[in-house]
């Protein structure tokens, strides 16, 4: 007897079907042919695996098909006004006041009105909604907006494993990208403050998101770039964004992205970042709000002498859950990569790293060392961590640890011996723990919002 | 006035000070000597509050407060201050933030009004050249990468700044060359006055040549065995505490 093969979907991956069928032949591009197919492959790519669950290796302790019941529609923008007081309110004036140029994406939509598009224009920088390139994609631009995060290398003792599988949230990101920015710096061009990339989202009714950033260093350049993503009060929001960095020769990026949402928010990221000859990135991932975020990190080295340091802090509470999962892979030699993740974890929260190093055949001199650590402060918070190097080289040095522990009571009596009250000594501790991943921030004005973020977090002031 | 009576004190299962008495009057300075083991430590964190150390038994009250009843930062407040035979250190606070919250706490808690930023960075400064410390050390970690007499000192500085009544110092001795050891225990004579008592823990007479004690009590499996003036100290110099190790516990 034959048994039918029938896909079981869940009511949120049929959803995400249905919101494709019902937005599809509005979506930017929709006249364009390339768009339009790389939307449409994008689309088949998920239909194949649905949302990624606990059986798939990457997403094991982040089960997304059981903890979203349903997906939200797209959100429809209405293009209304948004005042700085409501920016304030949605990042924090700490981190609203920071001196940047601003970009604005809000409700799905690059907004250039509220933006400093002539500021940045004058400067050198090259600047375009993502949501009209699409209308008349360029041929360079195809393979950006075509990415599907493959792993590049690895298979050279594992050729099965040459057929992989889709990446969902990049292919919905693919197929339902609505909006966002392209930001290119030319050879010579030169920024006099970082560049602010304001999300704004979750108006209203209960909506999703879907945005893409493109930044291009070329050779040379360098860049300061503040990502924040943030709620504007509404009644929940699915958000799927994902940016592409680029970064030529010897170019350098200072990047911080703030994951401020509220409460109620699912947030998906998806970052890429390829590495020129002698590039330099400098990254660091704030994660306070939203109930389940994920953050897709891949780094590539594509060129000899780069350097990435990724750096990150989650603080958690009640039944947040944070997962940030990274691939490094080193192709080319003598390039060097860093990672240092903190996590807080209070109530009954769980914070997820996992960072996966792969060094090709080719890339010897290769030097990479992680580290993921958690905070618990509570019976109920959970820490899973998970590192592995897949090294196909001999000539490397690569290191990883991970800990997982609670405040250290005699750290604490000797502050509390000093007449420190214990509320106050512990949060002086926590700070601690987290100051030291907030260190490898370099632009100090986000170092000092963010070590305020945290005190606010923490209910304390130290000036 | 320290007054400590029928002190018993247990860690874990093990029982350390097994029925301690000691006065200390206002502004006596009393060292405490003794063998290996015989409940030195454990008399200081006892004093601060340390937590894993369970009183089972006694009372301990200064000027009239029932200490027991306090926390570690209450005990604080009410001018205990314990120098730490090893001062810990902890990574990501700085010294400075760290010294701040401290004496601002403190202060806030006796009712004092809480010093401003430069008006405290200026009392620090005052305070760390007399003790000969760089202000620059200052501005690291607590005690990250310090040596061992540049923590001592810190702790003397932390004494000073938080104005105690009642300082128990851990073996500050141990671990410093004679050139620090002066530097520490100058520091420590200042803070002589009237109305604060002191209890030096030293394992060796060396320490009391330069902090010279009203009185000297040696302890030994849990409990003072002999007491003494200054010249008791000179005495163990010579014999050793064989005699009081008895048996072994």
């Amino acid at each position: 007897m034959d048994l039918p093969v029938k896909q079981l979907r869940s009511k949120a991956e049929q959803d995400l079907l249905d919101v494709f069928s019902a937005v599809n032949e509005a979506l930017p591009g929709a006249e364009n042919k390339t768009v339009a197919k790389i939307r449409s492959d994008a689309l088949a790519d998920y239909a194949s695996v649905g949302l990624p669950h606990r059986r798939v290796e990457a997403w094991k302790y982040t089960d997304l098909r059981s903890q979203m019941p349903e997906a939200f529609p797209l959100v429809q923008a209405s293009g209304r006004a948004i005042s700085d007081a409501e920016i304030e309110t949605a990042l924090s004036p700490r981190i609203a006041g920071i001196d940047a140029y601003r970009l604005v994406v809000a409700e799905g939509e690059f907004r250039p009105e509220l933006s400093d598009v002539t500021a940045l224009k004058e400067k050198g920088a090259e600047l375009h909604s993502l949501a009209e390139t699409l209308e008349h994609l360029p041929e360079e631009l195809k393979p950006l907006l075509a990415e599907s995060g493959y792993q590049r290398s690895g298979f050279e003792v594992a050729p099965t494993a040459t057929k992989q599988i889709p990446d969902p949230i990049i292919a919905l990101n693919k197929a339902l990208m609505t909006g966002g920015v392209i930001l290119r710096l030319k050879q010579g061009a030169a920024l006099d403050k970082p560049v602010h990339l304001i999300n704004l989202d979750g108006e209203g009714e209960p909506s999703a998101s879907v945005t893409r950033a493109i930044v291009v260093l070329e050779k040379g350049t360098s860049l300061d770039l503040i990502e924040s993503y943030a709620s504007l009060g509404g009644r929940g929001l699915q958000r799927n964004a994902m940016t592409q960095i680029v970064l030529g020769e010897s170019a350098a990026i200072e990047h911080s992205k703030l994951q401020l949402e509220d409460a109620e928010a699912m947030h998906l990221a998806n970052l890429i970042v390829t590495m020129g000859a002698e590039a330099r990135y400098n990254g660091f991932q704030y994660s306070l709000g939203a109930r389940l975020s994920r953050n897709d990190v891949r780094v590539l080295f594509e060129g000899e002498g780069g350097t990435m340091s990724f750096n990150g802090a989650a603080l958690l509470k009640d039944s947040q859950h944070c997962d940030t999962t990274m691939v490094v892979e080193h192709m080319v030699p003598h390039c060097t990569s860093r990672e240092l993740y903190k996590a807080v974890l209070d109530g009954d929260s769980r914070g997820v790293f996992q960072a996966k190093v792969i060094v090709a055949p080719d890339a010897q001199k290769t030097d990479g060392k992680q580290m993921g650590q958690a905070l618990l402060l509570s019976q109920g918070a959970e820490f899973d961590t998970k590192p592995e190097l897949e090294i196909f080289a001999d000539d490397v040095v690569c290191g990883h640890g991970a800990t997982s522990g609670q405040i250290d009571e005699d750290l604490l009596f000797y502050l509390e011996a000093r007449g420190i009250p214990e509320p106050t000594a512990r949060a002086l501790l926590i700070q601690a723990f987290v100051g030291e991943a907030l260190e490898q921030i370099e632009d100090e004005p986000v170092r000092e919002a963010l070590t305020a973020a945290t005190a606010d977090w923490l209910g304390v002031a130290f000036d | 006035m320290l007054e400590i009576k029928n002190l018993h004190a247990r860690i874990d299962d093990r029982e350390i000070l097994k029925g301690l008495d000691l006065k200390v009057p206002a502004g006596e300075v009393h060292a405490i000597m003794g063998p290996n083991g015989s409940g030195k430590s454990t008399l200081a964190y006892v004093l601060a509050g340390k937590e894993e150390y369970e009183v089972t038994e006694g009372s301990i009250t200064w000027n009239g407060q029932n200490l027991l009843e306090m926390g570690p930062d209450e005990r604080a407040a009410a001018g205990v201050f314990l120098a730490f035979q090893y001062p810990i250190e902890i990574p990501g606070v700085a010294t400075m933030t760290f010294l701040r919250t401290a004496v601002n706490s403190v202060r806030k808690a006796r009712g004092q009004e809480e010093y401003s930023t430069p008006e405290f960075m200026r009392v620090v400064r005052e305070h760390a050249k007399e003790l000969k410390i760089d202000p620059e050390m200052l501005k690291r970690p607590l005690n990250m990468g310090f040596s061992g007499g540049e923590k001592k000192r810190n702790e003397i500085l932390q004494m000073s700044l938080l104005e105690p009544s009642l300082c128990v110092l851990d073996e500050t001795d141990s671990g410093l060359d004679i050139d620090a050891l002066r530097i520490v225990a100058d520091g420590v004579n200042r803070l002589r006055s009237p109305d604060r008592s002191m209890i030096v823990i030293t394992h060796y007479q060396r320490l009391l040549n330069y902090i010279v004690p009203d009185r000297v009590h040696v302890l030994s499996q849990g409990q003072v065995a002999r007491s003494g003036d200054a010249d008791l100290a000179l005495e163990l110099e010579k014999t050793g505490y064989a005699e009081f190790r008895g048996e072994a516990a």
